[in-house]
C-alpha cells in the first residue's frame, strides 16, 4: 500500500519544495530517505544544517514514519540519539500528514520548543530557568555539529 | 596491537553427542570461535551427524583475560532465528594457559545453553596451545577416535552461504580483520565468518555483552533502549546485569506468577484450588482422603491438602483418591447407552436416569440470600444430585443453558435442581458462564476415557520433550487421565504436577523466542501468532502441537498461564473479525482505519487493494483481492479495503499456522462444544480466573476529572469490592482488553504506548453506560446520583458490550 503514496509524496515534494527543508530517498529504497532542515533564522539553530533520517513502514501512511536527526542538536525536544519527540510522530500521526509537513513541523519545533514534554528534562529545565544560556549552548552545538 | 597480545593456535576438534533438535534429521554442525567478541573464525560444516570431527586450527591473538567463545550451529538452520543453535562453551585463556610460559591444553567441556534457552547436550573439544608452528596438535585421542568414525563426509567443504546475510554485518565491524597465519581457512568462510557476527549483534546482546537468559533489548519509538525479560514478561529501562537477572527479580516474578497461575480457578470449580502452592510435590500430600466440597466461593479458601485427590473430577465419592482414571460406579448406578451411543447413567436405588457421570465432581454455585444480601456456595453437582428423571440439559443456539423437562415437554431456564427464585439476582451472564460450564464438561465427549495417558518430561526440556510425547500420542490417548512426570523426580500427579507442567509449558512454548508466538503491538503481554513463524520449516507441526496442549489443557481443566489477543479467541470460535477486533491488535492502525472511514481520502491515502510486507528483508506484495494492486481505493470501495485489510492483518496472513493450531485443538475439544462460549468466557476457559489484589489496583489507579476522595470513585471502588472473581475479571477485561494481570501487579500494567496506569475519567451523562478504551487501559465514567445506579451500569456495560474494543 505505502509505495504508490511514497512515490507521490516524493513528485510533490520535487514539484514544490518546501522552503528550508528537502528530502529524498537514500539509493534504490524507496523505504528510506534522507532530509536535510535548514535551522531557522529566529532560532539558535540558525545557520546550521541539520540531516535527518526517515523510515517508511510498510504499513505507511496507516502508521507514521521513523524520523531521526543525523546531525546532533541541542534541544528539548531531541536526545542524543536524534529520537524526536513530537507528538505527530506518534499518537496525533494522520495518515493525511506528509513527510513535507512533518517537516515543517519540526521546523517549528526547532523555533519553538516543547519544554513541558520534555525528551531530555535538563535541557528543558534550563530553556525554562535560564534561556540565554540555552541559546548560547544550541549556538555553541550548532557551529560545533552543523555548520 | 597491545605488547601483552600473544598468538595462540586453538584447535577445534571435535564435539560429541550433540542435541538432536529433530525428529528426522540430523544437524550439519560447523563451529564458529569468536575471541573477546572480535575475532571471528569458522570451521568448515561437517554433514548430518551428532558427533562432528573437524580438528582445524585456527591462530588468533589473545590476552590472559581474552575469552574464548565456541558456538556450534547447525548450517541447514542457520540464516533461521534460532540459527540451529547446538551450544556454546565459553573459556578465558588465562585460566587454561599461561601464556607468559607457553603450553598447550586440550580440554573437553560440556556445551552450554545460550541466552536464547535452546535445549543443548553434548561436549566440545579444543586443543589450545601457544606454538603455532606446527598449527597445533596431532589429535589421536579416544575422544576424537569416535568421532572420526562416525563422520566419513568430514570433508565436505560447507554449502556456500549467503553472502547477502554478509552485508548486513558491517555494521557489526570488527569481526573480519584477517589475520596473518590462518592459512587453515579456506576462502569460502569468510561469509559464514560474516554472517556469524551478524548474530552477535542480535537482539538478545548489545554493546555491552550477552543479555542473561530471558531477556531481549528493543527500541521504543523514540529510539530509546528497553529491555524486556520474557521470564517474567516485564520491561525495563535499566540493563539487566547477570547477577540480578539470574538471581533475583526475575526468579522472583516466575515464582509470583506461579502462586498466581497455581490459585486459578472458574466459576463452578473448586478444583483449581485444590493444591497447595508448591505444586510439584503432590505426592506429599496423602494418597486416600477425599476432599469435602469447599464450601464457599472463595478461591484461596481452600487448600486443604487432602482436596487433592477430588480435584480431577472424576473420583468416586468411595475411592481412594489415588486410584488413577474412573472406576467403578458408585453402588447402585449403572451405565447404559442410547441407540445412538450416547451413555446414560441410571440410579437403581432412585430409579431416575441421567446424562451426567456420578462419578464426576461437579460445582456449581449455590445462591442464597441471607442479611447482606446474595451469597454464594459452592456445590457439587453431585450434592444436588442429577437431574430429575426425564429432565435433560440443553443449550440454545446461543450457547444459553436451558433445561427441558420431557414428562411435560416444557422448558425452563431454570434448573430444576435449584430452588429458582434464589438465582434472581444474579447477573446473567454471571449465571450463563456458570451454566455452560456445566453443560460443556458434562458432554460425552469430554469425558475422560479409561486408562492413563502418560507424559514425561524434562523439566529443562519440557517443550522438545513434551512436543515429542504429546504428538506421538492419538488424541483418544490424551483424554485418559493425564499423569505427568518430570524426569528425575518423585511424585505422581494428582494434579499439582500437571499444574506447574502447564504453568512452565506455556511460558516455552508461547516465548516469542522461538518465533511462533509474538507480543501484540497492543501492550507486552498479549499473544498472537506470528506471521513470520515459517522461519522455522516444522512450524506447522508446532502449531498442531499448541493446539492440542490448549484442548489438553482444557479437557483436563487446567490452566494456561498465556493471555491471546481478543481476536485470537474469536477466530478459535470461528467468528468473523472486525475493525474492532484491530484495536488489541494495533491501536494505530485501527485509528487510521477508522480516520479513513470517517474523512476523504480522495488524493490523499493512494491505496490499491494491496499491502507490502516485508518478507526477512524483501518487499513483497499481496493483492488483498483478485490484481487488487491495480485497482485504487476510493471514497466509495473503501469500507471493503477496511474490511479485507483488517481481515487480512488478523487472520489471513496466518491463516496456515491458526488452521494447524486449531486443528489440534479440536482433537481434544470439539469445535460445537467451544462454541456455547464467546471469546471472553474462553479467554477465561484457558487461562482461569486470577484472585485480583485490590488494594494494589486502587494503588495504582489515576483520575482525571475526579479525585480520589470523590463519591462516585469511592462507590466504584465498594462496587469492585463487592464482586467475585469472575466479575473482577470481566471488569478487568472490558477495561484493559485482557484478564491478565501483570506478575507485579497494576503498577506495571501496559497499554498501547508503553505503562498505562488504570485510569477513570470523569466523563459521559449519568444516563449513560460507562466507556472503556482498552488502549490506554481507561474507563470513562459518568459522575452517577447514587450506588445502585453505577453498579447497575458498570455491570450493564461489562456484560453488554461485546468485542474487545469498546471506543
Amino acid at each position: 500500500m505505502a509505495l504508490k503514496r511514497i512515490n507521490k509524496e516524493l513528485a510533490e515534494l520535487e514539484r514544490d519544495p518546501p522552503s528550508s527543508c528537502s528530502a529524498g530517498p537514500v539509493g534504490d529504497d524507496l523505504f528510506h530517505w534522507q532530509a536535510t532542515i535548514m535551522g531557522p533564522s529566529d532560532s539558535p539553530y540558525s545557520g546550521g544544517v541539520f540531516f535527518l533520517n526517515i523510515h517508511f513502514p510498510t504499513d505507511y501512511p496507516f502508521k507514521p514514519p521513523k524520523i531521526s536527526f543525523n546531525t546532533r542538536i541541542y534541544h528539548p525536544n531531541i536526545n542524543s540519539n536524534g529520537s524526536i519527540c513530537l507528538d505527530i510522530l506518534k499518537d496525533n500521526w494522520s495518515p493525511a500528514l506528509t513527510i513535507s509537513k512533518v517537516l515543517l513541523s519540526i521546523c517549528s519545533l526547532l523555533t519553538d520548543p516543547n519544554p513541558d514534554d520534555p525528551l531530555v528534562s535538563e535541557i528543558a529545565n534550563l530553556y525554562k530557568t535560564d534561556r540565554a544560556k540555552y541559546d548560547a549552548t544550541a549556538r555553541e552545538w550548532t557551529k560545533k555539529y552543523a555548520i | 596491537m597491545p605488547p601483552t597480545t600473544t598468538k595462540l593456535c586453538i584447535t577445534v576438534i571435535a564435539a560429541d553427542s550433540l542435541y538432536k533438535r529433530d525428529m528426522f534429521r540430523l544437524p550439519d554442525p560447523f563451529a564458529v570461535i569468536t575471541v573477546d567478541g572480535e575475532q571471528t573464525k569458522t570451521t568448515t560444516v561437517i554433514r548430518k551427524t551428532l558427533n562432528p570431527y573437524w580438528n582445524e586450527n585456527f591462530i588468533v591473538d589473545v590476552k590472559e583475560d581474552s575469552i574464548v567463545a565456541v558456538q556450534i550451529f547447525d548450517h541447514k538452520k542457520f540464516k533461521r532465528k534460532d540459527q540451529g543453535f547446538l551450544g556454546v562453551i565459553n573459556i578465558r585463556v588465562g585460566d587454561l594457559i599461561n601464556l607468559n610460559l607457553g603450553g598447550d591444553e586440550m580440554i573437553t567441556r560440556d556445551l552450554r545453553k545460550s541466552n536464547d534457552n535452546f535445549v543443548v547436550s553434548g561436549k566440545l573439544i579444543l586443543n589450545l596451545s601457544t606454538s603455532t608452528e606446527n598449527g597445533g596438535p596431532s589429535v589421536n585421542g579416544a575422544a576424537a577416535t569416535t568421532a572420526m568414525t562416525a563422520n566419513p563426509n568430514q570433508v565436505n567443504p560447507p554449502v556456500a552461504n549467503s553472502t547477502t546475510t554478509a552485508e548486513t554485518s558491517s555494521t557489526g565491524g570488527q569481526t573480519n580483520a584477517p589475520l596473518a597465519g590462518t592459512n587453515t581457512i579456506p576462502p569460502t568462510h569468510s561469509a559464514a565468518t560474516a554472517t556469524a557476527s551478524a548474530h552477535i549483534d542480535g537482539a538478545f546482546e548489545d554493546q555491552y555483552g550477552v543479555l542473561p537468559e530471558g531477556w531481549e533489548v528493543r527500541t521504543d519509538t523514540q529510539g530509546r533502549t528497553y529491555y524486556v525479560d520474557h521470564n517474567s514478561r516485564v520491561t525495563t529501562w535499566t540493563r539487566p546485569s547477570a547477577t540480578n537477572a539470574a538471581g533475583g527479580s526475575s526468579q522472583h516474578n516466575t515464582d509470583l506468577e506461579r502462586q498466581r497461575h497455581q490459585s486459578r480457578t472458574l466459576p463452578g470449580d473448586n478444583s483449581g484450588t485444590a493444591v497447595n502452592s508448591t505444586g510439584t510435590n503432590a505426592s506429599a500430600m496423602g494418597s486416600g482422603a477425599r476432599a469435602p466440597p469447599a464450601r464457599n466461593g472463595s478461591a484461596t479458601s481452600v487448600s486443604s491438602p487432602g482436596a487433592v485427590g477430588a480435584n480431577l473430577a472424576v473420583t468416586p465419592a468411595s475411592g481412594a483418591g489415588a486410584s488413577p482414571a474412573l472406576n467403578e460406579l458408585p453402588a447402585g448406578w449403572e451405565q447404559r447407552y442410547t441407540p445412538e451411543g450416547r451413555p446414560y447413567f441410571v440410579d437403581h436405588s432412585t430409579r431416575t436416569t441421567t446424562w451426567v457421570d456420578p462419578r464426576r465432581q461437579q460445582y456449581i454455585r449455590m445462591y442464597a440470600p441471607n442479611t447482606s444480601g446474595v451469597s454464594v456456595q459452592q456445590q457439587p453437582v453431585s450434592q444436588l444430585g442429577p437431574l430429575p428423571s426425564g429432565w435433560e440439559m440443553r443449550l440454545t443456539n446461543t450457547a444459553r443453558v436451558y433445561f427441558v423437562d420431557h414428562n411435560t415437554k416444557t422448558t425452563t431456564w431454570d434448573d430444576p435442581r435449584l430452588p429458582s427464585s434464589l438465582d434472581q439476582n444474579v447477573p446473567q451472564y454471571k449465571r450463563d458462564f456458570r451454566r455452560k460450564l456445566i453443560y460443556f464438561r458434562s458432554q460425552p465427549a469430554l469425558r475422560i476415557l479409561p486408562g492413563q495417558c502418560h507424559v514425561k518430561v524434562r523439566r529443562d526440556k519440557i517443550f522438545e520433550d513434551s512436543y515429542q510425547e504429546v504428538m506421538r500420542q492419538t488424541p483418544e490417548d490424551l483424554k485418559k487421565r493425564l499423569m505427568i512426570k518430570f524426569d528425575g523426580e518423585e511424585g505422581l500427579d494428582y494434579g499439582g504436577v500437571s499444574r506447574e507442567y502447564f504453568f512452565l509449558l506455556s511460558h516455552e512454548m508461547f516465548n516469542p523466542f522461538y518465533g511462533l508466538f509474538e507480543y501484540s503491538a497492543h501492550d507486552n503481554y498479549t499473544l498472537q501468532i506470528n506471521p513470520r513463524s515459517g522461519i522455522n520449516p516444522e512450524h506447522l507441526n508446532y502449531f498442531k502441537f499448541i493446539g492440542r496442549i490448549v484442548g489438553l489443557a482444557v479437557f483436563h481443566r487446567r490452566f494456561l498461564d498465556a493471555f491471546f489477543i481478543g481476536a485470537f479467541y474469536k477466530m478459535m470460535l470461528n467468528k468473523r473479525v472486525f475493525l474492532d477486533d484491530m484495536e488489541g491488535v494495533d491501536h494505530d492502525y485501527h485509528r487510521n482505519l477508522n480516520w479513513m472511514l470517517d474523512n476523504d481520502i480522495t488524493d490523499i491515502l493512494e491505496l490499491t487493494f494491496s499491502v507490502e510486507e516485508d518478507q526477512f528483508g524483501e518487499l513483497v506484495t499481496l493483492d488483498l483481492k483478485p490484481n487488487g494492486r491495480n485497482i485504487d481505493v476510493t471514497n466509495e470501495n473503501k469500507q471493503e479495503y477496511v474490511e479485507l485489510v483488517t481481515e487480512w492483518k488478523i487472520s489471513r496472513r496466518i491463516k496456515e499456522q491458526f488452521e494447524a493450531f486449531i486443528t489440534g485443538f479440536h482433537e481434544l475439544i470439539p469445535a460445537d462444544l467451544v462454541n456455547v462460549f464467546d471469546e471472553r468466557e474462553l479467554e477465561l476457559l484457558i487461562g482461569g480466573l486470577s484472585e485480583i489484589d485490590i488494594q494494589d489496583w486502587k494503588k495504582h489507579t489515576d483520575y482525571r476529572g475526579y479525585s480520589e476522595k470523590d463519591q462516585v470513585i469511592e462507590w466504584f471502588w465498594q462496587c469492585i469490592e463487592s464482586m467475585d472473581n469472575e466479575q473482577k475479571s470481566r471488569l478487568l477485561q472490558f477495561t484493559t482488553g485482557t484478564s491478565r494481570i501483570p506478575v507485579n501487579g497494576f503498577k506495571d500494567l501496559q497499554g498501547s504506548d508503553g505503562p498505562r496506569r488504570f485510569t477513570i475519567e470523569k466523563a459521559g451523562e449519568s444516563t449513560q453506560l460507562p466507556k472503556s478504551h482498552t488502549c490506554f487501559n481507561r474507563v470513562d465514567l459518568p459522575k452517577y446520583e447514587d450506588y445502585e445506579t453505577l453498579k447497575t451500569k458498570l455491570i450493564m456495560a461489562v456484560e453488554e458490550t461485546m468485542g474487545f474494543g469498546q471506543e
